[in-house]
């Protein structure tokens, strides 16, 4: 398979805001993404419109309101998912395609109930949730990710472990929650721990530098089997480095810290 | 006026009122009853008008003339002044002034600027109003077919540091910026748009009438750039998105009033009701139908709602309208067709389409889930004609309509603060005045809200509101955007206003407002392109007002001419006076845009490193009138800083060209608080000091080379190997200040140091402090 090769669907209904730069980002790799509206894979939609989600390779939630958030933060975008193509998703995963979820998308994800999916590929019922920011308010700043993962995770398998990322964060609700106590410790037996937020030194994060509170800095998970994702902060906002808030202090490659995420999962689908 | 309104013998509510028998306190009667703000010769005038008809009006014409014949629909007042000052600024590169102005961008786009105001909705109910005053700005760039790309939200409000005397009726400032803030917040956020630049000013003048300004830019295909108006006669008008209610009813007569200490009460039903989740599939629905092109033309409803959008889309296409009024998609069944005709509900527009395009529209809508419905057609008769199930209930001359008055009203020409009275203040020591002016709100850090505005969704966003380093950042001067992906050319925007010179002086006020929007472009590296203009100004049946309004108009018109500058866009806001008559400061605001033609090269504000060189670069005169530090020690008086037009040009010419070359490590403008808030602020956003020495300023007074604030300014840092070339380009225009340095602002000719540090927390923490919260 060749870069051009791999079909992302960028998938959005009302509300959903950053398709475009989502859709970007996987084309500046040399994907061929395409923006979905949810409608057309559940058929409601004129004939030529209507799409399939076998047919693609990669899935990707991007950012946004979806459906306002009234309710929960991606509550209503999930519900409507898991009645429509529930089981075709459930099969995308099983398949080993890669899923990614950003902000409001890692929201969806968790609602869904492929995150943090610890058994299974969909839990019946969230097992965890992203609760409002500590500061109670939203929050657009810079943050700072060290990537943790162990090896699992296709969307940092192109990059270092415990290396650096600056990728800015939008939220207004991103601190992970869960009941079960031993939640954090779980993730990170399974390997399911991809990026912490930490202070640019490198040392653990403090406010604003941990911008929501999230236990043990947790920003981004990945499932047991390492092909979904689901993050905070924005890594399709930094694919070049004139979109890094302070690039015009300091001199670096024109790549943004957003493209190896990026480029990580193209280039293993295509080693394959 | 009962008597005067007779019920029509048909199954809904319409009044026929008897206008041709109406003495004139009669018509005064029937304006205030049915709330139309129609002055007594504006009765007559409709009177004369019936009677030529041989009938009396419904309630639905007489209710849409109040629409179109208010100040805010029509610009009765400022008209003659904008049209002798303003207008007619042309440029080849100017492709529209439509509901917002379009600008070429590059060789296959266009981008869209417009600024209006959204005052006295906020002023009542500040969250909806602010909110409800993003979702109106981002559908004037939409229905130019272009994407919006950013949005600026310049705001006014009292004092929120200490405690003020409300007029009756009047919300707490502190109470007012939380809902305004939360409000652009929650719709911009919501809608996808990033929130990249803005303003806060702070005086006891706006305490009765907040002032909440919006602006939005966008991006077009040149070949994709859509029309306001319908193609021609025979076409179908299809109004799209939200259901119409009664929220927002005489919205625009209620922003062609002062308010009163009742407004609350009265007007609460004026201000509409936002939906951004309504608002983001209308926008992807309309550039996909108007790609297509399936559409002739669209326009968004605003003021006036469906009474001013039908007859504008017909009249300027030559054409009339036929409405089948039954029609429109309710909130709530029972609204009377003039409600439904004068609503201002929110999320709606209308297009026009050729008969055979019809069903591929509603289709693409219907995809969306976004309300479609035919309601209209075009005729070519120039009249607009309402039915109700075929009942007629409206049938007026388009012209008649849409022409409404215009007032050369009097004015008295203000009097302007002069050097020759000044009194300059008693000031402490100078290390306490430059703490003291940073945390002064006018200047300190608006982090609180800018935080909460997400200013990078799209990813296009190259230069932030704040700069410097990560989470610790200082202010920037304008923001940059890439409004194409794939390519470097930018965009840069930037708010210029001073209030304080246009009421000191409102000529060389109306320069320096266009002056400082010019030096923030330039200062990221951006060429000013044009300007869009929201006149905030008193009621302007005073004269003093009117006076002050015209002052400022010829100053910024001049300057912009001179500049050869177009306004291809701009929006007029009168009538802000408080109760008791306490009108807000002359307040013009001024989005301007700029192009970098590769964004890589774009400079920041904050000092990069020690040891580079720091220039002055510009003149700084004796003009201490209307000052941050006259304002904060009581100096009164004092000469308001002018505009020289033909150095700005020179100066900002070479700036550029050093930029061009990449010889300019930052640079940020002298505004409020002259020089050494300048300096200071360079160091907070740098982390680091600086060594200075003002005597290459030649001037007697140091307290005014610090203070005054001189237009035409910057402050530049060059690094020592490039100060040959950079001093080759600006000439004697630059003065070597001193040099990057340390953790202090040393300014050793006269014996001042500040430590970094301290100016950081006297900058970073007050709104924070008032506003709650803290970050740094």
């Amino acid at each position: 398979m060749k870069p051009e090769d791999v079909k992302v669907c960028v998938i959005r209904i009302e509300g959903t805001n950053c398709e475009d730069e989502m859709a970007g980002a996987f084309e500046m790799v040399g994907a061929k993404a395409e923006k979905v509206h949810l409608k057309q894979l559940l058929g409601q939609a004129p004939a030529d419109m209507r799409r399939s989600l076998e047919d693609y390779d990669i899935l990707a939630f991007p950012g946004g309101f979806s459906a306002g958030d009234y309710v929960r933060a991606g509550a209503i975008f999930a519900a409507r998912i898991k009645a429509g193509i529930g089981s075709d998703l459930k099969r995308f995963i099983e398949e080993g395609k890669p899923v990614l979820g950003v902000c409001n998308g890692f929201q969806i994800l968790v609602e869904l109930g492929l995150l943090p999916a610890m058994e299974g590929t969909m839990s019946e019922v969230p097992t965890a949730a992203l609760y409002n920011n500590d500061s109670g308010r939203f929050e657009c700043r810079p943050t700072v990710l060290r990537n943790d993962n162990r090896g699992k995770c296709i969307f940092t398998s192109g990059i270092k472990s415990k290396q650096m990322l600056s990728i800015p964060s939008a939220h207004a609700e991103g601190k992970l929650m869960s009941m079960d106590p031993d939640f954090v410790q779980k993730l990170e037996d399974n390997d399911q721990i991809v990026f912490r937020y930490v202070c640019p030194d490198g040392s653990d994060a403090v406010y604003p530098w941990n911008p929501n509170g999230s236990p043990s800095d947790i920003a981004g998970i990945c499932n047991p089997a390492g092909n979904v994702l689901g993050m905070m902060p924005h890594p399709e906002r930094v694919m070049t480095r004139y979109t890094h808030a302070d690039w015009t202090r300091n001199p670096g490659p024109a790549e943004g810290d957003g493209y190896r995420i990026f480029s990580s999962v193209i280039e293993s689908l295509t080693r394959n | 006026m009962a008597g005067l309104m007779v019920k029509r013998d048909v199954p809904f509510e319409l009044y026929d009122v008897d206008i041709l028998s109406a003495d004139d306190e009669q018509l005064k009667g029937i304006s205030s009853d049915m709330s139309l703000s129609l002055s007594l010769e504006e009765m007559r005038n409709i009177q004369e008008y019936f009677r030529k008809e041989g009938r009396n009006p419904t309630d639905v014409e007489l209710q849409s003339l109040g629409q179109a014949w208010s100040e805010h629909c029509c610009y009765k007042s400022s008209k003659p002044i904008l049209k002798e000052f303003v207008f007619g600024i042309d440029r080849e590169d100017v492709l529209s002034k439509g509901d917002a102005g379009v600008m070429l961008f590059d060789d296959d786009y266009g981008y869209a600027l417009r600024i209006e105001s959204h005052n006295h909705p906020s002023a009542i109910e500040p969250y909806g109003g602010a909110a409800t005053g993003i979702g109106g700005i981002l559908r004037d760039v939409v229905c130019m077919g272009a994407q919006p790309i950013g949005l600026a939200d310049p705001l006014c409000f009292g004092p929120i540091d200490k405690e003020v005397d409300l007029p009756q009726g009047i919300k707490s400032p502190r109470y007012l910026v939380n809902g305004v803030v939360s409000g652009i917040r929650d719709y911009g956020n919501r809608v996808g748009i990033p929130t990249i630049t803005g303003g806060f000013f702070f005086d006891e003048k706006y305490t009765g009438n907040c002032l909440v300004n919006v602006a939005c830019l966008g991006i077009v295909k040149r070949k994709d750039l859509a029309n306001n108006f319908a193609g021609g006669p025979g076409e179908v008008m299809i109004l799209i998105g939200g259901r119409t209610g009664r929220d927002g009813i005489h919205g625009v007569n209620f922003a062609s009033t002062d308010l009163t200490s009742t407004s609350d009460e009265d007007s609460r039903g004026a201000v509409q009701l936002g939906d951004p989740i309504t608002k983001e599939p209308v926008m992807h629905a309309c550039f996909e139908v108007n790609a297509k092109h399936l559409i002739t033309g669209m326009k968004d409803l605003g003021g006036g709602g469906l009474s001013c959008v039908v007859g504008e889309m017909a009249l300027d296409a030559g054409c009339g309208a036929d409405v089948d009024l039954e029609k429109v998609p309710l909130k709530e069944p029972g609204l009377a067709p003039w409600e439904i005709w004068v609503s201002e509900s929110q999320e709606r527009m209308m297009c026009t389409c050729k008969p055979e395009n019809v069903e591929k529209v509603l289709e693409i809508f219907e995809m969306w889930d976004v309300l479609a419905t035919p309601i209209a057609r075009t005729t070519d008769l120039k009249r607009t004609r309402l039915f109700w199930n075929g009942e007629p209930i409206f049938d007026m001359d388009l012209e008649f309509l849409t022409g409404g008055p215009v007032y050369e009203r009097p004015y008295i020409l203000p009097e302007t603060s002069s050097r020759s009275k000044e009194e300059f203040p008693e000031l402490p020591g100078d290390k306490e005045v430059i703490l003291s002016l940073l945390s002064d709100l006018n200047v300190a850090s608006k982090e609180w809200a800018i935080r909460q505005y997400d200013h990078e969704v799209r990813a296009g966003t190259v230069v932030h509101p704040l700069v410097g380093e990560m989470n610790m950042a200082g202010p920037g001067d304008a923001s940059v955007l890439m409004p194409v992906p794939g390519r470097f050319k930018g965009l840069a925007a930037a708010i210029g206003c001073n209030p304080w010179f246009t009421e000191a002086d409102p000529y060389k006020g109306g320069k320096a407002c266009i002056d400082e929007t010019c030096r923030n472009l330039v200062a990221v590296g951006a060429k000013p392109n044009a300007f869009t203009d929201c006149l905030n100004f008193g009621n302007p049946e005073k004269p003093e007002r009117l006076g002050e309004f015209r002052e400022a108009v010829r100053g910024l018109g001049e300057i912009a001419r001179e500049l050869g500058i177009p306004i291809p866009s701009g929006n007029v806001s009168l009538y802000n006076e408080a109760p008791g008559g306490h009108h807000i400061l002359p307040t013009p605001m001024i989005l301007g845009c700029g192009l970098i033609d590769d964004v890589r090269k774009a400079v920041t504000a904050d000092f990069k490193k020690a040891g580079s060189c720091v220039f002055l670069f510009g003149f700084t005169k004796d003009e201490m009138g209307g000052s941050l530090l006259f304002r904060k020690y009581g100096g009164k008086e004092g000469a308001v800083p002018d505009v020289d037009i033909p150095v700005l040009k020179r100066l900002m010419d070479e700036l550029l060209q050093a930029m061009d070359e990449g010889i300019v490590l930052s640079c940020h403008d002298c505004s409020d608080g002259g020089l050494a808030v300048a300096i200071a602020e360079m160091c907070i956003s740098g982390r680091v000091g600086a060594e200075i020495d003002l005597s290459g300023i030649l001037m007697e007074d140091y307290r005014k080379k610090l203070y005054s604030e001189s237009n035409s300014r910057w402050i530049v840092e060059v690094d020592g190997m490039n100060v040959t070339r950079f001093t080759e380009i600006l000439g004697n225009d630059a003065t070597l200040l001193g040099i990057t340095k340390g953790d202090e602002l040393r300014i050793k000719d006269v014996g001042i140091s500040v430590p970094v540090l301290e100016m950081i927390e006297a900058w970073n923490s007050p709104m924070w402090k008032i506003m709650g919260g803290g970050a740094q």
